[in-house]
């Protein structure tokens, strides 16, 4: 499994209990990089009226920190640009739900 | 705001709750001291101005993410201290009321970036908050402003649920009836003003559809088919949507608008049925994101949820039919359930603290 894919897997850990999704197939990780011993990851929450984005954020670093003991330099930001809607969510995400 | 500095805001919130319990016991006929004489008198203050209204503009504080927003949740939770140790509401709303223009100004600067549904939805509970607040600092008696609190949690409630519920896609027609539903309810609050029972009624029209509404179209109804948590919270949501339609048939079909036994059965089945099980529905998640702490769920959670809907029936009925014993021991079992409430919740923050060491 690649880095890139490590950290996904990892962030599919970090579940968003009012919906019962993770945030992956949420649709709430925008982008993922990886350089140089560096793991940045960018992600939104589903409304910028949502208080839980700290929270969801400290989970997914702490997710990508146990997939990668030995990596120091791990972040993840929130960012509402641009702005979540549900299109985005994954298509198991939404079989889950029962979205067409 | 680092988290260390937010719990001393929380306190504020669970010392209004807790005093809050303690003056429901004493109007409800208990012989127990009260620490401060007034205390019988403070309920409707301390529960929705100290506790729900600082908890409340402490999640609004966090989400805005400016350290000024936590003025909210620090007048309101000031103000409500400083009713306890006065025993005098003026100051207190005087406090409280800034603390809801706060909230206002929190709304109007996210909906200026925002401009959705849901927000406008939320932004209309703030300003409903504000109103009753006003209403109450100009010595109106409660029953003036109540629907205005009532409002406030309400609108508030639904917005959020709005906000979530998207995920399954709403179409325009869905959003238009949601629209039409808050726009009863909120008639009825403004027209109570001007003819009081009239105005109850449309407002309980208002709850009814607004219940019908979310029992349609919440993810809940989704959700409510998973395991743990998820499901709790579902749980909680569609139980609670039925005290806001039971509350508001009661109210569609009152006679008045007065402080009476019908009046207590609307109030509480909208505050204590609809209000507190969607807190509890709520707190496994919103503690986490305002203390920092997680809250560990257990199947344990729905003792709590259980004591609070099998005792409220009760107390309702009593309300109903004249049994003021009934209303004095199942309001008793109605405090009990928050209280275990709280220590459920305490012991999911504490498993979870011990998970991580």
């Amino acid at each position: 499994m690649s880095d890139n894919a490590t950290v996904y897997r990892a962030l599919k850990d970090v579940v968003d209990p009012e919906v019962g999704l993770n945030i992956v197939d949420l649709g709430l990780v925008y982008r993922v990089e990886i350089e140089q011993g560096a793991i940045a990851v960018l992600m939104t929450m589903t409304s910028p009226a949502c208080p839980f984005g700290q929270s969801l954020a400290e989970r997914a670093e702490a997710a990508v920190r146990r997939a990668f003991p030995a990596v120091d330099n791990v972040s993840v930001t929130l960012t509402h640009d641009p702005p979540w809607n549900p299109a985005m969510m994954s298509v198991e995400g939404k079989r889950i739900l029962g979205i067409p | 705001m680092p988290y260390p500095y937010r719990i001393p805001l929380l306190a504020l919130g669970m010392i209004s709750l807790l005093l809050g319990l303690w003056s429901g016991l004493l109007r409800l006929g208990f012989d127990i001291p009260a620490p401060q004489p007034a205390l019988p008198g403070l309920h409707g203050p301390l529960m929705i101005g100290g506790f729900l209204g600082t908890v409340i503009g402490l999640e609004r504080a966090v989400a805005l993410g400016r350290p000024w927003g936590y003025a909210a949740p620090l007048l309101s939770g000031t103000g409500s201290m400083l009713m306890l140790i006065t025993g005098r509401e003026r100051e207190a709303a005087a406090l409280i009321t800034l603390a809801s223009a706060v909230m206002v100004i929190i709304f109007a600067i996210q909906l200026s970036r925002h401009f959705t549904s849901y927000m406008i939805t939320m932004a209309a509970g703030s300003a409903a908050w504000l109103a009753g607040n006003l209403l109450w600092l100009g010595g109106g008696v409660v029953s003036e402003f109540v629907l205005w609190w009532a409002a406030f949690l309400t609108l508030t409630i639904a917005g959020e649920r709005l906000e979530l519920s998207r995920l399954l896609g709403h179409s325009k027609k869905a959003l238009a009836l949601f629209g039409a539903a808050a726009a009863v309810f909120v008639a009825g609050v403004f027209l109570q003003s001007a003819a009081p029972a009239a105005g109850a009624r449309l407002a309980g029209g208002g709850m009814i559809l607004l219940a019908f509404w979310f029992w349609r179209h919440d993810i809940a109804l989704v959700t409510v088919r998973q395991s743990g948590l998820t499901r709790f919270i579902a749980v909680c949501l569609l139980l609670g949507y039925g005290w806001l339609a039971a509350g508001g048939a009661l109210a569609l079909t009152a006679a008045d608008w007065l402080p009476g036994p019908r009046y207590d059965a609307i109030l509480h089945c909208v505050f204590l049925g609809f209000v507190f099980s969607m807190i509890f529905g709520h707190a496994p998640i919103i503690f986490p994101a305002i203390i920092g702490k997680p809250v560990v769920y257990t199947p344990w959670f729905y003792l709590h949820l259980a004591v609070l809907n099998i005792s409220l029936a009760p107390r309702i009925a009593g309300d109903l039919a004249g049994g003021d014993s009934l209303v004095t021991h199942s309001g008793a079992v109605n405090a009990a359930a928050i209280l275990l409430f709280l220590a459920n919740t305490v012991t999911g923050i504490v498993r979870g603290v011990m998970r991580k060491s």
